[in-house]
C-alpha cells in the first residue's frame, strides 16, 4: 500500500485516485488496529509540521494536532486569523517567513478559496488542505467515506443524500467527489437558495424533501447551516428551515437501516434534533474517531511519497 | 525626424487606402508618400518595410493610467510608455482615480503631466461625483475641458433614476455616456464567472445577467431620454451581444467594445487559481466568446479596447478572492488581436484598423486621422505576421498582471509616429 504514488499535496479530493483512497483507508485502519498510546508512530519523526488556521476553527485543528503528535511530528501552530494582515504584511509574505523555518508540511485551514493551492506554489512543500472558503475538505470526506466502509463494508449501491447548505459547503463538494469515486450513488437536498445554479459537472439528482430523502438513502450526511457564511435573507427564517429541511427524530427512526453522519460541529435544533445524537446509527462520535486516523495517513503517506521521490 | 519607410503597407480605411508604397517622414510630419522611389538623402534613416503595415494611430478608449492616487500600480508617464510599446498613439485615461475625474482640476492636473509626451492623453471622467452614484459631475464644464467622454467605470451607476438624470443632463451637448455594466447586487464578492468553474471552485458566480440586466436597463433609458449617445464598456456575454444588436437594429445610437481577454480566453483558465486571469467583466465561456466573434464580424461591436487595468505585485501576494481585479493590456492587445482575429478568424486587416483606429474616434467624435502629405503624423507600424512570445521583463507598464504572459502571437506593434515623435517598440 505505501506503494501508491501521491501528489506531494491534497488539496482537492479530486487530487486522489480510487487507488490512492484505498491506500489511505489501508493505512487508516492499520494505525487503528496498532495504536498503542504508550507508544507513538515514527513516521514524522524529525518532521516540521505548520498548522496554519487562519479560520478559527477548534475540531478539525485538534484533530490535525493529535494526529501530527501521534507520528511524532514537531508541530507549528499559526494563532488563528489574520495576525500578519493586521500588520500590513501579504498573505504570501507571512508564508515565506515561515517557510524560511523550514517547514516540510503545511496543514491548512482558511476562509479563503485556493489558498493550499497558493501555499504549494510559493513554497513547493507538502500542502495538506484543512478546509479552504467554499471550496474543498477532502480528509473530511475521506474520514466520512471510511465511517461508511466501517459499517456497510462496501460501496456498490451504496445510496448517500447531503442535506443542507450545499452552495457553501466544502463538505459537499468533497464528499460529492470520494464517495462517487468509491461507487455510491450520490443525491442532494437543500433550499433552493443554498443549491448552485450550475449542478452540470457534478450531473447530479435532487431530493425536494427529507421524507424522500430518508426514504431513498443508506446514509444521510447532513451538512451545518453555515450562519456564518450566509448573506443576509438566503432563508426566509430559521423556523422555516427547521420546518421543512431539519432532519427530526420522527422522520428519521421511521426506518431502521439508515446511518446519520455530520461533520459537525451540530446546530442541535436547528438541521439535526438533537434526540439523533443517542442513536446507535448516529456516526458522529465515529466519525471524530475515524478523523485522527484518516488524517495520520493522509500525512504519513504523503511524507513517505515525499522522502520516495527525494 | 527623417524617415522613409520602404515599400510599406499603407491602410486607411477612411481614405479607402490599401497599397504598397514609399512613406517619408519629416520632423513629425508626413512629407511624401509615393508609389515611385523617393530619393534618399544622407541625414535619412531607412527602414525596409515590406513586411510591415502602416495605419492611422491605433486608440485605446479604455486605459486605466492610476494617477493621481494610485501612482505604485502605474503613472501617466509608464502607461503613456506601455501605450506607445504597444502600437497607441493615443488613449483615454478612466476617471476611478483618487481624487476621481469627476472636476476640472484633476482634468488639468493630467493635462500637464501628459504634455510633450509620444501619446496623446484624453480623459474620460465620471458620470456622478467620486463616483458614488448620486449626484451627477459637472459634465458641461468637464466636456467644455476636452473630456471626451463619461463614466463611473470600476462600478456601475446603479440607480435608474440617477442614470435617467445623466442622459437628460447630456443632452445639450449629445454627450457620450458610458457604462460599466454590472448589478452589483448579484454580484457582491464574486470572484470568477458564475458557471460550472466557479461552483468547482467553491468561489461566488457573477452572473451573464448582472450584465445583461443593466444593458436592458439603459438602452430603455437612452431611448425614453431621446435616443441619446450610449457606450457599453467590456462588453462579455453573449445575452449582451444579443441586446446590442437588436437595439442597433431599431436605430439607438449604442456602441460597445470589447477587451482581447474575453474573445481570447475562457474561464477554464482559472482551474488553480491563477490570478492573472481575474478581472472584472470576469472571463466568460466559449459560447460568449463566438457570439462575441460574430458580433464583431457583423458590426454589433464596434471596437476593441484593452482595459488596461495595472496593480502592483505586491497587492496581488494575497488570497485569490482578495486579488484585486484587472489585467493590463497596452501592451498585448495588438498581438492578441491579429493572432485571434486577423490570423485565426480571418479579419480583414481593414477591418481590424476600424476597430482600433477608426471606430473609437467615431464613437467619441473625435476627428479620424489623415494620412496624407504634410499632414501632422499619427501613425502605427505593425508587423502583421511576425512572430512572438510575450515577456514580462519587456513591458514598460509598471505593472506585470497579464494573462497574455508567455503566449505565442503572430502580428507585433513596431514603431508609432505621432506628436512628433518616433518611438520603436521593444516587445
Amino acid at each position: 500500500m505505501d506503494n501508491v504514488l501521491f501528489k506531494p499535496y491534497l488539496h482537492s479530493a479530486e487530487d486522489l485516485t480510487l487507488e490512492q483512497v484505498n491506500a489511505i483507508f489501508d493505512k487508516a485502519q492499520f494505525f487503528i488496529d496498532n495504536y498503542n498510546p504508550k507508544e507513538k508512530f515514527k513516521d514524522l519523526l524529525g518532521v516540521t509540521v505548520a498548522l496554519a488556521f487562519f479560520e478559527p476553527s477548534t475540531r478539525t485543528r485538534l484533530s490535525f494536532e493529535l494526529a501530527a503528535k501521534h507520528l511524532s511530528a514537531d508541530i507549528l501552530i499559526f494563532k488563528s486569523i489574520g495576525s500578519s494582515i493586521v500588520k500590513g504584511e501579504s498573505f504570501v509574505d507571512t508564508i515565506r517567513t515561515t517557510d524560511a523555518m523550514n517547514v516540510k508540511m503545511y496543514v491548512v485551514r482558511s476562509v479563503f478559496a485556493g489558498v493550499p493551492q497558493l501555499i504549494t506554489q510559493k513554497t513547493g512543500k507538502i500542502v495538506i488542505n484543512a478546509g479552504d472558503g467554499k471550496h474543498e475538505h477532502p480528509t473530511q470526506a475521506l474520514l466520512d467515506a471510511l465511517t461508511l466502509k466501517q459499517h456497510y463494508k462496501t460501496f456498490a449501491g451504496l445510496k448517500v443524500c447531503i442535506v443542507g447548505d450545499v452552495l457553501h459547503s466544502r463538505v459537499a463538494r468533497s464528499n460529492i467527489t470520494i464517495l462517487r469515486l468509491l461507487g455510491a450513488e450520490v443525491r442532494l437536498i437543500a433550499p433552493g437558495t443554498l443549491l448552485p445554479r450550475y449542478l452540470k459537472p457534478w450531473n447530479i439528482e435532487i431530493l425536494e424533501t427529507i421524507d424522500e430523502a430518508i426514504d431513498w438513502a443508506d446514509a444521510l450526511i447532513v451538512l451545518r447551516l453555515q450562519k456564518e457564511r450566509m448573506e443576509n435573507g438566503v432563508l426566509p427564517s430559521l423556523s422555516e428551515f427547521v420546518k421543512f429541511y431539519q432532519v427530526t427524530y420522527e422522520k428519521f427512526t421511521k426506518k431502521d437501516k439508515i446511518v446519520l453522519l455530520h461533520p459537525g460541529p451540530v446546530n442541535y435544533g436547528i438541521e439535526l434534533d438533537y434526540k439523533l445524537s443517542d442513536l446507535s446509527n448516529c456516526l458522529i462520535n465515529k466519525q471524530v474517531t475515524n478523523g485522527v486516523f484518516i488524517r495520520m495517513a493522509v500525512m504519513s503517506l504523503l511524507q513517505n511519497n515525499s522522502v520516495k521521490c527525494e | 525626424m527623417n524617415i522613409l519607410f520602404e515599400n510599406i503597407r499603407l491602410i486607411d480605411p477612411v481614405q479607402k487606402i490599401d497599397k504598397v508604397l514609399n512613406l517619408h517622414i519629416l520632423d513629425g510630419k508626413i512629407h511624401k508618400i509615393s508609389e515611385e522611389a523617393i530619393k534618399k538623402t544622407d541625414d535619412m534613416q531607412i527602414i525596409e518595410a515590406s513586411h510591415l503595415v502602416a495605419a492611422p494611430g491605433f486608440i485605446d478608449m479604455h486605459v486605466h493610467l492610476r494617477d493621481p492616487g494610485f501612482s505604485a500600480k502605474e503613472t501617466i508617464a509608464t502607461g503613456v510608455a506601455a501605450a506607445a510599446n504597444g502600437g497607441f498613439t493615443e488613449l483615454v485615461c478612466m476617471p476611478n482615480t483618487s481624487p476621481a475625474i469627476d472636476s476640472l482640476p484633476i482634468v488639468y492636473y493630467i493635462n500637464k503631466k501628459a504634455e510633450n509626451l509620444p501619446v496623446t492623453v484624453k480623459i474620460a471622467a465620471t458620470i456622478t461625483k467620486d463616483r458614488e452614484g448620486l449626484n451627477l459631475s459637472p459634465m458641461l464644464e468637464l466636456n467644455e475641458a476636452g473630456v471626451v467622454y463619461f463614466t463611473d467605470d470600476g462600478s456601475c451607476v446603479c440607480s435608474a433614476e440617477v442614470m435617467k438624470r445623466a442622459f437628460n443632463f447630456a443632452t445639450p451637448n449629445d454627450l457620450l455616456l458610458a457604462q460599466h455594466c454590472e448589478e452589483h447586487s448579484l454580484t457582491k464578492n464574486f470572484s470568477v464567472n458564475e458557471s460550472e468553474t466557479s461552483i468547482k471552485l467553491g468561489l461566488k458566480g457573477y452572473p451573464n445577467i448582472a450584465e445583461e440586466i443593466i444593458i436592458q436597463r439603459d438602452l430603455k433609458l437612452s431611448e425614453y431620454t431621446g435616443n441619446r449617445r450610449y457606450h457599453i464598456q467590456h462588453i462579455s456575454t453573449r445575452g449582451a451581444v444579443d441586446l446590442v444588436r437588436d437595439a442597433k437594429n431599431k436605430g439607438l445610437r449604442v456602441s460597445t467594445e470589447v477587451t482581447p481577454h474575453h474573445i481570447y480566453f475562457t474561464d477554464e483558465k482559472i482551474q488553480s487559481y491563477d490570478i492573472n486571469f481575474k478581472m472584472n467583466p470576469p472571463l466568460r465561456q466559449q459560447e460568449d466568446i463566438d457570439a462575441i466573434i460574430a458580433g464583431i464580424k457583423d458590426g454589433t461591436i464596434d471596437c476593441i479596447a484593452s482595459d488596461h487595468a495595472p496593480h502592483s505585485q505586491y497587492e496581488r501576494d494575497v488570497e485569490f478572492e482578495n486579488v484585486p481585479n484587472g489585467v493590463i493590456g497596452l501592451e498585448t492587445t495588438l498581438g492578441a488581436v491579429l493572432t485571434k482575429l486577423h490570423h485565426q478568424e480571418k479579419i480583414e486587416l481593414n477591418k481590424i484598423i476600424e476597430l482600433l483606429a477608426i471606430n473609437p474616434r467615431k464613437i467619441m467624435k473625435m476627428e479620424q486621422v489623415k494620412i496624407a502629405e504634410n499632414e501632422t503624423a499619427n501613425l502605427t507600424i505593425f508587423a502583421p505576421n511576425e512572430e512572438w512570445i510575450v515577456k514580462k521583463e519587456k513591458f514598460k507598464s509598471k505593472a506585470i498582471n497579464s494573462p497574455f504572459i508567455d503566449e505565442k502571437f503572430i502580428g507585433k506593434p513596431k514603431f508609432i509616429i505621432n506628436n512628433n515623435k518616433f518611438i520603436t517598440s521593444e516587445l
